[in-house]
């Protein structure tokens, strides 16, 4: 069978494999023959299973679903409403489901046209200078941006770090603990200004593990209320005096 | 159009770079009515688009205005440089951004509803392209978290504001003939 040329892996979730069944089969979605469908998707399900591939749950919980509703169809009919009520209630709602996932999947289209004809278009990084009036202190009141710009700003600040990096040589570890460091930052921040950036701390910098111990104190006086933060546009982090800060 | 104010508008956007502007901000920078500015942007807009001899455009992407290269640029450009990056969507990325977008606010559990499979790993991704933000929490117990999609992702879709996503399709065209005569 065709289907079971596609594997596993390529779906991306039990309703993207139900849709291509439909497709496959030609099956109508207003008026699905879930019999059909359910045969379909329990024969392919143990053709991977044959083919020793991992599934993944979410498609064993919608064959235990469609597992369900073909014993019941297979149990003698009692004539009972009940009964027929949860054939049609299964059967709903899972069409429902697959007309609800295709019209995202079918959108998902859209948006990916839209981005191809985004990238077509190349804008320009603002100016570091225009950036930098960012360091306006009134600026620091309000923190800009989440933890995420945070992690974005520290990453480019390795990758920085990594460029400036001279060829390896000797390892030599020397044991910093964060509240030394602490009050070399401090001593430090006397020369710099009001506001500064993270790699102005980091100027006396030399080894990785250093650098983080300076990252980790850095967050340990943003905590404390010593030091204030924001991140600017270009990621840079920007630092400025904390309302505890006093002096 | 007032020369005047075209060539302040055209270098504060020369100025504001990728990060683009507001009518707002730009309306406050210059002391202007809102009105003036919009309808000077709405020309320049129309004018770098036609103009043949320009090889930028003006775009208005989740509401900022900015400077970005015509389409007719890109070839070029990466003849010029051995790669022009391209970070391409996967198919599973696509559909949860799309699910957010139409949906918003809306929380992880409620996409792996729809998509049925789950979607942890894909939304902290999306969270740290910047592409969705957390607005809130639901009132559902555990009080997950509710999601909507950022500016960046309407830049990275070339959509002018949430109010322009594409029309959501309502169901598989080849079969609206067949449902019209269910139900007719």
């Amino acid at each position: 069978m065709d289907s079971f040329r596609i594997s596993i892996d390529q779906f991306e979730g039990p309703m993207d494999l139900m849709l291509h069944l439909v497709r496959e089969k030609e099956l109508d979605l207003f008026d699905l023959d879930l019999d059909v469908l359910a045969d379909q998707y329990i024969a392919y399900i143990e053709a991977m299973d044959n083919m020793h591939l991992e599934i993944a749950s979410e498609y064993l919980a919608e064959l235990a679903g469609l597992l369900e509703y073909k014993s019941r169809r297979l149990l003698p009919k009692d004539k009972s409403e009940l009964e027929d009520t949860y054939e049609e209630d299964t059967r709903e709602q899972l069409v429902q489901r697959l007309l609800e996932y295709d019209r995202f999947q079918r959108v998902s289209e859209t948006f990916r046209q839209l981005q191809e004809e985004r990238m077509l278009h190349m804008d320009k990084p603002q100016e570091e200078i225009v950036s930098g009036w960012l360091k306006d202190p009134n600026n620091f009141t309000d923190a800009r941006g989440n933890a995420y710009d945070l992690i974005k700003a520290m990453n480019r600040v390795i990758q920085r770090y990594k460029i400036m990096q001279p060829l390896p040589k000797a390892v030599a570890r020397k044991e910093l603990s964060i509240e030394e460091r602490t009050v070399t930052l401090k001593a430090n921040m006397v020369r710099l200004g009001d506001t500064f950036t993270l790699e102005d701390l980091c100027a006396d910098v030399t080894q990785m593990n250093e650098f983080l111990v300076t990252f980790l104190s850095v967050l340990d006086m943003i905590r404390s209320g010593y030091l204030s933060v924001c991140t600017g546009d270009d990621d840079t982090i920007w630092l400025g005096r904390g309302s505890s800060h006093e002096s | 159009m007032n020369h005047e104010l075209y060539s302040l508008i055209e270098g504060v956007l020369f100025v504001v770079g990728d990060d683009g502007v507001e009518t707002e901000r730009l309306a406050a920078a210059l002391e202007l009515p809102e009105p003036t500015v919009q309808e000077a942007l709405d020309e320049m807009v129309t004018q770098y688009a036609n103009d043949d001899r320009r090889g930028i455009e003006l775009v208005v992407f989740g509401g900022r205005y900015k400077f970005v290269s015509k389409a007719l640029i890109h070839p070029v450009a990466q003849k010029l440089f051995e790669q022009t990056s391209a970070k391409t969507f996967s198919q599973a990325a696509l559909e949860t951004l799309a699910i957010i977008a139409y949906k918003q606010p809306i929380t992880r559990v409620e996409i792996e509803e729809i998509r049925s499979v789950g979607c942890d790993m894909m939304i902290r991704k999306l969270l740290a392209r910047n592409l969705i933000k957390e607005v809130g929490r639901s009132d559902a117990p555990g009080k997950p978290f509710l999601y909507a999609v950022t500016e960046e992702f309407l830049d990275t879709f070339s959509l002018a504001s949430i109010q322009e996503l594409p029309e959501l399709p309502s169901f598989r065209e080849e079969q609206e003939a067949d449902s019209e005569q269910l139900f007719g």
